[in-house]
């Protein structure tokens, strides 16, 4: 670990600044991934900014019914809160499905969304990662893969985004708040779904968030079929496992039809991959197992997995299928 | 003792009772002092630098700017090495710093000490050393077929150990064959290595450590250090974890040799990445075997080959490959058996001991292939082995015959005979699903398998080795009660020895107050804590020690010994061994063999391809249980590594690189992961070893993995010859 400053924020726009202006500058949030990172060398800044004393503590009620998630809210506590619980259940599995207990009571809602992939050459600085330095190459693409992306991946990176909770706020169409250094005192809303990028040209922009951007909350959609919602993640051990893969997904059901659903899959891509294409070929459509099947196929087609992770696509295909079927009162059978 | 978790108290808290252990408050109340925690006012840190490459030639290392940096006080190369640079526990193969060439990513080159760990991280950083990459030998079995690089001197076998009995050419109406593959397991000891090493004024050094064997650790460092034994004086420092992780040496020799330069006190502590590269790991093995037999299932022959990859250096992999050769058949009858197993050299990390020693590997293999001669012969799995089951009086494939009780046949029919768990009904708990509670299964798809195995361990040194344990027992009156103080250099590694040894003192003299002293090197050597072997030779050492006092004591009752001290030392044997012949494999190469069965039954989700462990329950001979409580806790934890190996761990290594040196990335078991047992505890006295006990800590470990992938595979219908078993496999993509 190279020698760092530390400073604590008394006002969000103290912070921004300190960042701004400050290239080698990072926010520090819980600090469960970015300190790992500094001891491995991966993150390297000379300036810490202390945020969790900044006033996003909380969970809000929106006007219209939805909910703010302050961004220094811990995954325990937003998992334990009653009206999430029962009104997007989906976000309560997804944050309980995460990491262990006492990294749960540490980590931040804004830092879990920022936390970097877990790719294993991207950690290890000996190795070349072109998302660590851009331009040195992908050492996964040939190497040790099985954790790695099935859909979206670029010749320059193959990593996926290791967050729950950012699958489940992309299914619910969750937008996330952030205070810029162009902001003055004003925020900017980008959509969950838009907040994580697909790497391109650039993997070593994991968001679209520039240098100096704050999360300050993440709101919550006032969505009644949230209320029917699930998450599942695949995984090689029962706790304290990254996602091989995951889904979350929520059903509204009009009559003998699928009104509308949300889907999002992890474990899958170097963003939260919501599933627009299942999506929509599910509308209108009966709830059963072969047209679950059929959409978890369509969004599934254009999937191109590497030499050892194959498996994904048919555990992807049939973990949305074990979903669907959860939501619509097909299983147990 | 059958089927019990409650453990029988006697009022001595002797043998037979479950007294509490003395470490055992302060390791739950996290108050224990592990060697990671040991301190000195005016010490130093000291720090490792490792090689980057699996296979490089050194052309160079400079270490100039390193030593420039303020608090850096000294910068030692193999050049700093006084004595011999080479050490090892088999064969002195592995430099305290390489020189000329690095075998293995991770292969210490420099050390330093500085006056903060940082500084001396940040004085590693200054090092140069220069590298010309060469081309690294990973595949064990084209390294034994001579393919690739010679890394040592004679190529790249480090041991090949035939055994043959009976007819070469033995024939058979049903034959079953298959290639098997074993991951390279971790020991995954929650401590890292670490120890202090203090300068004395003498010119020698003290050391502090956790360790497995004081005295051949300290054989190692005198040779490196040039120094007489009585200069280099070992005491065990609190050690978190074992599982011949470490029986070699990681920071011993540096941190002496950084002690004795700087004149300061050093301590040396790994975190958990280098760990990973810090300790030996359980060989990965390829494994062909052969089996034929009459329709019946009885067993004709056994013909097998297997590869067991020892990395860099030998390490125990010469011991291992014996283990792996004569015990390659399993716990069965068989008349002809032609096995030939060989430790190789690779640039892989380097392999050595681990619970089961050689056993494990080939356990998964010889009871895979009894589930496949079973369906061969259209029988079921438990009635095929019990039809060859080995019994007291078998002739083994070295010609040893088995002198004492072999129950193979009692321990398959009580885990046959314990009650199935109820199948899924109603809601169900999702703690009881595959995938647990991560949500991911709630029942669909899910099927449920049973699965049996059994296996067998030697137990202590074999081969000829001279096995024995030093104790010094004396017995006064310490105000008006009579005490008893136990001396040994035997290693408490967690597994309950100090509680072993004060049970067996309070028997033998019948006190209460009985105080096990710190282990350490001013008294002989007790052997290694590994080979489950400490409760059978130390313990049989205080035990004769107990019985010479009781002599001198004559009509005299402890407490009326006044002023006196009885005090007597004592070097114990178990009873000789042989080595094997070198073509034949011939002799009686073992002391003790143990016992363990397993039935598994699992819960599959064959589209997810998650498997949860409904029931892993056991049966094991222990002969002996000196203490109840701990043989429970031994079978627990060893059938709960088993499962480990079964489902999960694995170091995954790419080109000789560790992909996964993190407990996040390299997974155990969580208490989610693991069923509660129901054990079964035999104690059938074996007539040559003190108390009638037998070995109790590796035989769990060796049939748990077998017995899961059996279930697994009546799950799935999969042939699954691979462990770790992952999702993939299950669903088949």
């Amino acid at each position: 670990m190279i020698p760092f400053d530390y400073r604590r924020a008394g006002d969000a726009e103290t912070a921004v600044a300190a960042v701004a202006g400050n290239p080698g500058a990072a926010f520090l949030g819980g600090g469960t991934n970015l300190v790992d990172h500094m001891k491995l060398g991966v993150a390297e800044p000379d300036l810490l900014v202390d945020v969790t004393r900044l006033p996003f503590d909380s969970v809000d009620p929106l006007p219209g019914g939805g909910l703010r998630i302050g961004a220094g809210v811990r995954n325990s506590d937003l998992a334990a809160d009653e009206r999430v619980r029962t009104r997007y259940p989906v976000l309560a599995e997804a944050l309980l499905s995460g990491a262990s207990g006492q990294l749960r009571n540490l980590a931040t809602t804004g830092g879990n969304l920022l936390q970097r992939t877990r790719c294993g050459y991207f950690q290890d600085v000996t190795t070349p990662c072109n998302k660590r330095r851009p331009g040195e190459g992908c050492s996964a693409r040939e190497g040790y893969h099985r954790y790695h992306a099935i859909l979206g991946a670029s010749p320059h990176c193959v990593a996926v985004h290791p967050s729950d909770l950012a699958v489940a706020l992309t299914a619910l169409d969750a937008v996330v708040r952030v205070r810029g250094p162009r902001d003055g005192h004003g925020e900017r809303a980008i959509p969950a779904a838009e907040l994580h990028r697909l790497p391109g040209e650039h993997p070593e922009w994991d968001t679209v968030l520039g240098h100096g951007d704050l999360i300050t909350a993440v709101d919550l959609p006032p969505l009644p079929m949230a209320a029917r919602s699930r998450y599942r993640k695949v995984r090689d051990r029962a706790s304290y496992a990254f996602a091989l893969v995951s889904v979350a997904a929520a059903v509204e059901l009009t009559g003998d039809v699928i009104g509308d659903v949300r889907i999002a899959l992890g474990g899958v891509a170097h963003k939260p991959w919501r599933a627009t294409l299942a999506e929509a070929a599910l509308r209108g459509r009966p709830p059963d197992r072969a047209e679950f099947r059929a959409a978890a196929e369509a969004e599934l087609a254009d999937a191109q997995p590497l030499r050892d992770n194959r498996f994904k696509v048919p555990m992807a295909r049939n973990t949305i299928v074990s979903v669907l079927a959860g939501l619509t009162g097909e299983e147990p059978r | 003792m059958t089927t019990s978790t409650k453990s029988t108290v006697t009022r001595t808290d002797g043998i037979g009772a479950s007294p509490r252990r003395p470490d055992g408050t302060a390791k739950v109340r996290g108050e224990f002092a592990y060697s990671s925690d040991l301190w000195h006012e005016d010490m130093l840190w000291g720090a490792t630098l490792r090689s980057p490459h699996p296979y490089a030639r050194i052309t160079g290392i400079d270490i100039a700017r390193a030593l420039a940096l303020p608090g850096v006080y000294a910068v030692l190369t193999h050049a700093d090495v006084p004595g011999v640079n080479r050490y090892g526990l088999e064969h002195a193969d592995q430099p305290v710093l390489a020189e000329d060439v690095v075998r293995y990513r991770g292969e210490p080159v420099v050390v330093v000490a500085a006056d903060h760990p940082e500084t001396a991280r940040r004085a590693l950083e200054r090092v140069e050393v220069g590298y010309e990459v060469l081309d690294p030998v990973t595949d064990a079995e084209s390294a034994v077929a001579g393919q690739g690089a010679e890394l040592h001197p004679g190529g790249n076998v480090v041991r090949h150990v035939p055994i043959r009995r009976g007819d070469p050419d033995a024939a058979a109406e049903v034959v079953v064959t298959g290639r098997y593959e074993v991951g390279m397991q971790d020991q995954a000891f929650l401590g890292p290595e670490s120890g202090l090493a203090v300068p004395a004024e003498d010119g020698g050094v003290d050391l502090y450590v956790a360790t497995q064997w004081l005295h051949v650790d300290q054989r190692q460092i005198v040779a490196a250090l040039d120094l007489p034994e009585d200069k280099v004086r070992l005491t065990l420092g609190g050690v978190g974890g074992a599982f011949g992780g470490r029986e070699d040496l990681s920071i011993q020799v540096h941190a002496c040799l950084l002690a004795l330069h700087t004149g300061r006190p050093v301590k040396m502590v790994y975190n958990r990445e280098e760990s990973f590269y810090g300790h030996v790991h359980r060989h990965p093995a390829v494994l062909y075997y052969e089996h034929g037999a009459d329709r019946d299932g009885t067993l004709r022959y056994v013909r097998a080959r297997i590869y067991l990859d020892g990395g860099a250096y030998a390490s125990s992999t010469g011991a291992v490959v014996g283990n792996a050769a004569t015990l390659g058949v399993g716990p069965y009858d068989v008349p002809n058996v032609s096995v030939d197993c060989w430790g190789a050299y690779t640039n892989n990390p380097p392999c050595g001991a681990m619970r089961g020693f050689g056993a494990v590997q080939a356990a998964f293999a010889y009871e895979s292939q009894m589930d496949r001669l079973a369906a061969a012969c259209g029988l079921d799995p438990v009635e095929v082995r019990i039809r060859n089951a080995m019994a007291q009086g078998t002739v083994m494939p070295t010609g040893q015959v088995v002198d004492s009780p072999a129950p193979v046949e009692e321990l398959l029919r009580r885990v046959r005979a314990k009650p199935l768990p109820p199948e899924p009904s109603g809601e169900p708990d999702l703690r009881t699903l595959p995938g647990g509670v991560s949500n991911t299964t709630h029942g669909e798809g899910v099927v449920r398998g049973v699965g049996y195995a059994v296996g067998i361990k030697n137990i202590c040194f074999s081969e000829g080795f001279d096995d024995y344990a030093t104790v010094r027992v004396r017995l006064q009156v310490v105000g008006g009660e009579p005490a008893a103080t136990v001396h040994t250099a035997a290693c408490e590694v967690g597994q309950g020895l100090v509680t072993v040894l004060q049970q067996i003192v309070r028997s033998e003299l019948g006190v209460e107050r009985v105080t096990v002293e710190p282990s350490d090197t001013t008294i002989g050597s007790a052997g290694s804590t590994s080979a489950s072997r400490q409760t059978y030779v130390t313990g049989g050492a205080v035990r004769e020690a107990c019985l010479r006092i009781r002599d001198a004591l004559g009509a005299l009752s402890p407490a009326e010994l006044g002023d006196k001290v009885l005090d007597e030392t004592v070097e114990w044997r178990h009873r000789p061994t042989e080595e094997l012949h070198p073509e034949t494999g011939q002799g009686n190469a073992h002391v003790q063999y143990g016992f363990a069965a397993h039935r598994a039954v699992v819960d599959v989700d064959t589209e997810l391809g998650l498997v949860k462990v409904v029931a892993l329950d056991c049966a094991q001979d222990v002969g002996k249980a000196i203490n109840p409580q701990a043989v429970l806790g031994q079978i627990q934890g060893g059938s709960a590594q088993g499962l480990g190996l079964a489902v999960m761990e694995e170091i995954k290594t790419e080109g000789g690189v560790i992909r996964n040196p993190s407990f996040t990335d390299y997974l155990i078991p969580t208490v989610l992961d693991m069923p509660p047992m129901s054990i079964d505890v035999l104690e059938l006295a074996d007539p040559h070893a003190p108390y009638g006990l037998r070995g109790v800590g590796e035989p769990p470990t060796i049939s748990s993995t077998p017995a899961v992938v059996a279930a697994i595979r009546a799950a799935t219908g999969r042939a699954l010859t691979r462990v770790p078993v992952r999702p993939e496999h299950i669903t088949g993509t």
